[in-house]
């Protein structure tokens, strides 16, 4: 991480969405999500974002640039309310410097004091996915996966789901 | 007793809300009060815009609906997962194998599903009927439902195959 000076977490705003925009258009990072077309795309960026109207989402800076974000997706019924999924990025340059570690840590301390979860689920849709090592390093584990959830030009790809107690 | 199968009204809702309203069908379901049964019903029903959604009618009477809830994104759009009630008084009577064998023929030559899929919650007596219709158990999330403090349902997730792609 640069100068931890620089760095900081705050609660994701709606503005956040352009950043995480160009994030999701970057081909390492779009090919591993099931978004394809430029309204999906959208689509998807805006149903993410709108969690931040809940404070359940997290972005981190550095010098104010937003470089990273982690959101619980919450679960709209109380009976599943539980739990939520994760969805975390960090912006490519930026990778491998701690910041996905920063965040998901200050997520599982949003999830556990303030929306009192007891379980945080994550969705990838390919085991080559990295997010796979981040995740199990974080100790997720499988619980299922759905074969042939993907479909692409090149073939299928299974939806795995990936859960840790908190 | 003739069964004849059309496609959803919008204005048939309220016999979801109806349906999902009775507490021997509610509990199978993860909602738990009018609001949740309400937003659920318009997210089921606003498949009929999609010519997604079908009731099925014995003898002119509205007898159950399913609605398959077909994926946002073109790399999902080959699985659907379909969500279906019965009225109580029509069960056992060849209303839900009507539905289901109808969505099995249009999701195929219709949306060119290759292979539907479905939740339902340990201990759901439908499950057998699901097994006997061709569907098979591909995971199971543990925990999914909490009924109360310390008492949770499983989810158990099944799928059936449709076609071979070409």
């Amino acid at each position: 991480m640069s100068d931890p000076a620089d760095y900081d977490i705050r609660y994701t705003q709606i503005s956040d969405a352009a950043y995480l925009r160009r994030w999701i258009l970057h081909d390492q990072v779009l090919q591993w999500m099931p978004l394809s077309t430029e309204s999906e795309i959208e689509n998807g960026i805006q149903c993410w974002v709108n969690f931040s109207r809940w404070n359940a989402s997290l972005t981190a800076t550095i010098k104010g640039i937003p470089c990273g974000i982690a959101t619980l997706f919450l679960m709209p019924y109380r009976k599943v309310a539980h739990q939520a999924c994760i969805k975390i990025i960090v912006d490519v340059p930026q990778q491998k410097k701690g910041i996905g570690t920063s965040l998901m840590k200050n997520l599982k301390h949003l999830s556990k004091n303030y929306f009192k979860l007891e379980v945080l689920g994550a969705e990838l849709f390919s085991e080559k996915n990295p997010l796979v090592p981040f995740l199990i390093k974080e100790n997720f584990h499988e619980v299922f996966r759905q074969e042939k959830f993907l479909k692409t030009n090149a073939g299928y790809e299974p939806r795995i789901y990936l859960e840790m107690s908190l | 007793m003739t069964i004849t199968i059309q496609p959803s009204l919008f204005e048939e809702e309220v016999y979801l809300t109806q349906w999902l309203s009775e507490p021997e069908t509610l509990q199978w379901f993860p909602l738990s009060d009018a609001k949740e049964i309400e937003d659920a019903v318009k997210i089921w029903m606003g498949y009929s815009k999609l010519h997604a959604c079908f009731t099925a009618f014995v003898d002119q009477e509205v007898a159950g609906i399913v609605s398959i809830c077909l994926q946002p994104y073109i790399k999902l759009s080959h699985q659907s997962l379909f969500s279906i009630v019965v009225g109580k008084q029509y069960r056992n009577r060849g209303v839900g194998k009507a539905l289901l064998e109808h969505i099995i023929e249009i999701g195929k030559t219709k949306f060119h599903l290759e292979i539907l899929h479905l939740e339902v919650y340990e201990g759901n007596p439908a499950i057998r009927f699901y097994q006997r219709l061709g569907f098979k158990e591909y995971g199971r999330h543990p925990h999914f439902i909490k009924i109360r403090e310390g008492e949770y349902l499983d989810k158990i997730m099944m799928e059936k195959p449709l076609s071979t792609p070409s």
